[in-house]
């Protein structure tokens, strides 16, 4: 629930003068089939399954109200018979808790326990607290209900976000929203009162965001809005699927000042662009760095390159720590308002960081943007729904002899002239000569971001073996090491190294970084090399097998165990592995059967290669797998799986040994 | 601001030991002031100082202080002293509280004051002093003497009202005494104790299990001895929850209707476990003193919700209204935590302790203990929902527990069952096609901790979440896994083995390799435990853990393709070590290639010094898992 500051006088008076309609359903008679249900076959393999869900909210009488019927099919649908409403202490009253359990003979047990009021956090003023209730003697087959009441300040506006998908399947639900009355659907007069929301901007529109079934919508009543659903799927849950919150059925009611989505872009860019400038004047004091940093007669590509590694060697307090508001006080500093200030301090967010580049730019005479975009870890922008809090990361888009380079100066050790997964392919706004406007980042090409493993692996006649292999890492694998290197110790960096390769050795053998090259210069490619030492081979009595693909013979190929898809996939960045691996044998033995070459080309999305050849005493096993897409919709899965499951076979190869006739002797 | 405190400022100029390698933080400093009135209410201040030596470490200056309605704080301050000379003082807005618990079942009113400090950079000294009211309702305290990093400094003082006395055990660590100047102010000083850092150490029995600490207790609670400071405690367990087990008429007319007809007293017993396991579900709202003592037996009735203590305070009154005895048993939820030698609170778990009749001899019954007086006792965990009454978990297997029972309180053992009380059966029958397919049947028979752990799985997931975790489980073994039949067996009758049987076809599960086929015999099931560290050869310090005693089983036939026969097979393999042994062999008879192994573990843990004899164990169930048979296509 989004809470938005101060109403005028005339709200209170309105609100008082709102007759108390749509308080405390009465609890639903369960009908004999409820009662007797023991599985859903809407929801065969369910918990639980919501039989209805009610929210009634209704602003100009500050208060919602929350109705809930389920029937618990298992053991752990049981959990849902305690209920925690978290809820703002200074702000919120959660209020009128009642609740029953129906047991499947329709005995009826109350609810007569007092809401336990718990305190989940407090800093300063602000105190977040827990209601508490759990409902009687739930077992497998009761029905439990319950209904509550939310109510908030008079002084305060609020507007529902209505969460249709659950961890549940839904079997109906009901929705309704009363706003205030000059944002009722059909209001019989304009109100003489108004909102102002938190920048003290008058609110002039009631707008809406939804995601919702074929079929189903928005309705639109006398004097509220409505939504009715029936059968909604439990929340999905699937293997390498975008952030969960772009894709459940959902609806938002917000008040905005603006008409429509492209009159609120437009003003919201120009008011970020304008903020922008403003934090990014290149003043004396940034003109100054800038004419110690570059010069006159740089390119530039050189003056973008310098000026990028200058913020980079600032302290990015996004990945050191940021000075409590204390601390400031006692050094006397002030949060940053221009890139100035930030320069001086030596130091700011990865936000800050990005917007004093914007300023040296300009000040260096290069043409230079700003770019606000989502964080793809944590949403998908969708213009539609009109709220700049979707926009979190800035990046800087600069003019080099003509061309635009897309540059991500907030994030530390980032190559220059690359961005960071989470912000390509990714939806946001963007500074041009022509004004703000939509922008989407470009998606990252499989070979910015490589992983090449290469190595030497010596096997003795029992199947015990030594390797050496370097891996070379490129794009985003090198920057997320880099970045973890920020923030651990060498030792503990080489442990969590070991514990990302330790999937990649086939059983039996374990790998260990015994040093890194490049781990300081993000413009390098990131080397670590790794020794590994174990069982690789399987000793028979005649023979030797060995696993023909070293680093994949544990068959954790993703997609290969899920045969349908609901959601688009998300893989996050494209990216090449190529393994180029000599066993050296053992003396004596020779190749008896080895698998044939292998191919396979998911036409336009990923390609691998599988080869193989045998040379007197050693045996060489080339690898390339290209993955070209980082987006995949759920209608290609079925193409995207069959890719994976050809690559998981192929994997899966062995090569067979045999000892020579001399003879394995003792 | 106000100057930083003599006492700070002195912590903070303590050098940081020229041995301590390795550790993001060293704590210079841990002073701990207890002071108790002649109404034996305490005061405990705390001061400490925290050296932070990387990024990483500044974790460890985030002070903490737990406190609540029963133990309300006094004050909370801290300094930071910055390496480049500069002095911070913690404000208001430095600190944040924090709501203990928020699980969907068990919260509590406790609260936690943390600290963000101020000027927290690698270098700085984090010095921070707490005051507050101990629990009225206890009159001892755990000093924890030991910690994840290194401690130079660290003392606690127990200031005494005139007359008073007190006692103080050990726990792996040697008993220091006192110095005690004057009367009735007493201080223990520990200088230099080793970080135990378990990070990356496999299989090493809990931390807590291994750290250091000192119990001190005071007023009633200070008896001398350790059986006597035992027995002091469980009777202190005795007098909170008096009156709390009392049956109710309702509770009563249950426990006597469930009983009625039983033909004998496992199955009176198990009428009753099986009702509390079942219609008493696991939750409860924690409020100051009720983090020990119990609701009452009617409430919880009635309720038909609690914690481990309400559900083990209903089942002594059913059991109570049938005339079976039974006894408050406090236990750690990891074993080893408890230690007989250093009696105290120091558990975090409530089960039950039966009395068994004379000469009830049922073979089902096999968690049983003798106590020193010689009563039988019957261990059985009722919050635990999956383990019939009879057995006990694999964590509670080897460990203590402390038995409150009047003046017969005392300290258990807590009984290590044999193999066969649990372990895993897999049976399968397969056909292998010429390209390589793999379709059969599979049997799995779950027994013991096995069905418990596995019926526990069942009831926490969907019913959709456990085929797709099996589904995940087996394709990570048998890549490309089609699983066309899929159903559980017993999943309700605890006293019986869960069973579980499924279809499978695995494409390409043998492998072609020139005129070769691969077959793998063992062809589901892995009892190889990779733990790094041991299978490298490093020296063990700590024991290595088991878990539980057990039996695992697998048993394959594979009939294989026509036109190809046997040409190798791996050798069989014979393991017998004191704590495990494992056996495998591998035929074929006709066209079926036969697969048979037997893991059988003895012991709850493995002495460090046999880490070389587990070693070998692994080292052999590893080599047996990798193997192969190798198919020659007849000419």
């Amino acid at each position: 629930m989004r809470n938005c500051r101060v109403v005028c006088g005339a709200v209170m008076l309105l609100a008082a003068a709102m007759p108390l309609v749509l308080r405390a359903s009465e609890f639903q008679q369960p009908t004999p089939d409820e009662l007797k249900m023991t599985v859903d076959s809407a929801a065969p393999e369910a918990s639980a399954v919501y039989l209805y869900y009610e929210e009634i909210d209704n602003d100009p009488l500050h208060y919602r109200s929350i109705y809930a019927r389920i029937k618990v099919l298992t053991d752990k649908g049981k959990d849902l018979a305690t209920v925690n409403l978290p809820y703002l202490r200074n702000d919120w009253k959660i209020t009128d808790i009642a609740g029953r359990t129906i047991h499947p003979d329709g005995t009826v047990v109350p609810l007569t326990g007092k809401p336990e009021d718990l305190m989940s956090s407090k800093s300063g003023n602000r105190e977040v607290g827990r209601k508490v209730f759990t409902l009687p003697e739930v077992t497998v087959g009761s029905i439990i209900e319950y209904r509550y009441q939310i109510r908030y300040g008079d002084n305060h506006f609020s507007s529902p976000l209505w969460q249709i998908q659950r961890d549940y399947y839904v079997h109906k639900a009901h929705y309704v929203f009363t706003p205030f009355e000059n944002f009722m659907p059909h209001p019989n007069q304009t109100s003489s009162n108004y909102l102002t929301d938190a920048k003290g901007n008058v609110v002039n529109t009631l707008l809406w965001w939804f995601n919702l079934p074929k079929g189903s919508g928005v309705a639109q009543g006398m004097n509220n809005y409505t939504v009715d659903v029936t059968d909604i799927p439990a929340a999905p849950d699937e293997e390498y699927m975008p952030p969960i919150q772009s894709v459940l059925y959902k609806v938002f009611f917000y008040y905005k000042s603006a008409h429509n989505a492209q009159e609120y872009w437009t003003n919201a860019a120009k008011e970020w662009s304008k903020d922008v400038d403003k934090f990014a004047e290149p003043s004396n004091t940034i003109k100054q760095a800038v004419a110690g940093i570059v010069s006159p007669g740089d390119s530039e590509q050189v003056k973008a390159q310098k000026l990028y590694k200058a913020v980079e060697a600032l302290d990015n307090t996004d990945y050191s720590r940021a000075k409590s508001a204390s601390e400031m006080k006692a050094l006397k500093i002030k949060e940053a308002r221009h890139a100035e200030d930030t320069w001086k301090q030596k130091s700011g967010s990865s936000e800050a960081i990005a917007l004093l580049y914007l300023a040296m730019a300009r000040a260096a005479g290069l043409t230079a943007f700003a770019m606000k975009v989502v964080d793809r870890d944590d949403g998908v922008f969708d213009p539609s729904y009109m709220d700049m809090d979707q926009l979190d990361s800035t990046l800087v888009l600069v003019g080099i002899d003509g061309k635009g380079v897309l540059l991500d100066p907030g994030q530390k050790m980032c190559t220059f002239g690359q961005v960071k997964w989470n912000h390509s392919d990714a939806g946001g706004m963007r500074q041009s000569p022509q004004g703000p406007g939509y922008e989407k980042t470009p998606g990252q090409l499989y070979s910015d971001n490589s992983l090449q493993r290469d190595g030497d692996v010596t096997l003795d006649a029992n199947g015990g073996m030594t390797g050496y292999f370097t891996f070379t890492l490129r794009g985003q694998d090198a920057l997320r090491w880099r970045q973890e290197a920020l923030k651990s110790n060498p030792d503990d960096l080489k442990k969590g190294f070991d514990k990302w390769v330790q999937p990649m050795m086939p059983q039996g053998v374990e790998g260990n970084v015994d040093h890194f090259l490049g781990l300081d210069d993000p413009d390098s490619n990131l080397m670590a090399i790794v020794k590994a030492k174990g069982t690789l081979g399987t000793a028979l009595p005649k023979r030797l097998l060995l696993p023909e693909v070293f680093f994949e013979s544990r068959g954790t190929e993703p997609f290969v165990k899920e045969a349908k898809r609901l959601e688009p996939v998300d893989m996050r960045y494209a990216e090449q592995i190529t393994d180029n691996v000599v066993y050296h044998l053992p003396a004596g033995y020779t190749v008896e059967g080895a698998p044939q070459d292998a191919k396979d080309v998911w036409q336009q999305h990923a390609a691998y290669v599988l080869k193989t050849q045998i040379a007197a005493g050693q045996v060489r096993v080339d690898r390339v797998l290209a993955r070209g897409f980082d987006l995949a919709t759920a209608d290609e899965y079925q193409d995207l799986r069959g890719f994976y499951q050809k690559v998981a076979a192929s994997d899966q190869s062995e090569v067979v040994l045999t000892l020579a006739a001399s003879g394995k002797g003792n | 601001m106000q100057p930083a405190p003599d006492w700070a400022v002195t912590a903070a100029k303590i050098p940081t030991p020229a041995d301590v390698k390795n550790a993001h933080s060293v704590l210079l400093s841990d002073e701990y002031l207890i002071t108790v009135d002649d109404q034996n209410h305490a005061v405990e201040r705390e001061r400490w100082a925290v050296r932070i030596l990387t990024p990483e470490g500044r974790r460890d200056a985030h002070c903490m202080v737990e406190y609540d309605t029963d133990a309300k704080l006094n004050y909370f301050h801290s300094w930071t002293f910055a390496t480049d000379g500069r002095l911070f003082q913690a404000m208001d807005t430095d600190f944040k509280d924090v709501g203990a618990g928020g699980d969907v079942d068990m919260q509590s009113t406790d609260r936690f004051r943390v600290l963000n400090p101020p000027g927290a950079d690698p270098g700085a000294v984090v010095a921070c002093e707490t005051e507050r009211h101990m629990e009225p309702y206890l009159s001892s305290e755990d000093w924890e003497i030991q910690y994840p990093f290194p401690v130079v400094n660290e003392s606690l003082e127990l200031v005494l009202p005139a007359g008073g006395h007190f006692a103080a055990s050990w726990s792996r660590y040697a008993p220091v005494k006192p110095i005690e100047t004057p009367e009735g102010h007493l201080r223990w000083e520990i200088k230099n104790m080793p970080g135990l850092d378990l990070n990356n150490l496999h299989a090493t029995p809990a931390w807590s299990a291994l750290a250091a600490r000192m119990s001190v207790k005071w007023g009633d609670s200070a008896v001398n001895g350790i059986g006597s400071q035992w027995r002091q405690i469980g009777q202190w367990m005795d007098q909170l929850e008096a009156h709390r087990a009392e049956p109710t008429p309702e509770i009563t007319a249950k426990a006597q209707a469930l009983a009625t007809g039983a033909p004998d007293f496992y199955t009176k017993l198990s009428r009753i476990t099986s009702y509390i396991q079942n219609n008493i579900r696991y939750f409860i709202v924690i409020k100051g003193i009720g983090g020990y003592q119990a609701h009452y037996a009617g409430e919880i009735f009635r309720n038909g919700y609690g914690d481990c203590k309400d559900k083990t305070t209903l089942l002594i009154a059913m059991l109570q209204a049938i005339g079976v005895q039974a006894h408050y048993l406090m236990v750690d939820s990891e074993r080893g935590v408890i230690d007989p030698q250093a009696p105290s609170l120091y558990g975090n778990h409530m089960i039950t302790a039966i009395e068994l009749p004379a000469g009830e001899n049922d073979p089902r019954l096999m968690a049983r203990v003798k106590t020193t007086d010689g009563k039988e006792l019957l261990i059985f965990d009722p919050t635990d929902e999956e383990t019939p009454v009879g057995l006990i978990r694999g964590d509670l297997q080897g460990a203590y527990g402390e038995l409150a029972d009047g003046a017969a309180s005392q300290v258990i053992a807590l009984p290590v069952l044999k193999p066969d009380s649990a372990g895993l059966t897999r049976k399968g029958s397969f056909v292998l096609s010429v390209d390589g397919t793999l379709t059969g049947d599979l049997t799995y028979t779950f027994a013991g901790v096995e069905a418990t752990d596995e019926r526990g799985s069942l009831k926490e997931q969907d019913a959709k979440d456990v085929r797709q975790s099996w589904e995940q489980g087996l394709g990570s073994a048998l890549p490309g896994l089609t699983l066309s039949g899929f159903e559980f067996r017993n999943t309700a009758g605890l006293d019986k083995p869960l069973g579980l049987d499924l279809q499978v076809s695995v494409p390409s599960y043998a492998r072609q390799a020139g005129t070769l086929l691969l077959v793998r015999p063992r062809v589901l099931g892995s009892d190889a435990r990779n733990l790094p560290g041991i299978m490298d050869g490093l020296p063990r310090l700590y024991p290595i853990e088991m878990s539980h005693p057990g039996v695992w089983k697998d048993s394959y036939d594979i009939k294989l393709p026509a036109g190809y026969a046997v040409d190798e097979t791996p050798d069989p393999v014979t393991v017998d070590l004191p704590f495990a042994s494992y056996s495998s062999t591998v035929a074929a008879k006709g066209d079926v290639l036969h697969y048979e192994r037997e893991y059988v573990v003895k012991q709850v843990e493995v002495p460090a010094a046999d880490a070389a004899q587990f070693r070998k164990l692994e080292d052999a169930i590893v080599s047996d898992e990798k193997g192969m048979t190798v198919l020659k296509k007849l000419p």
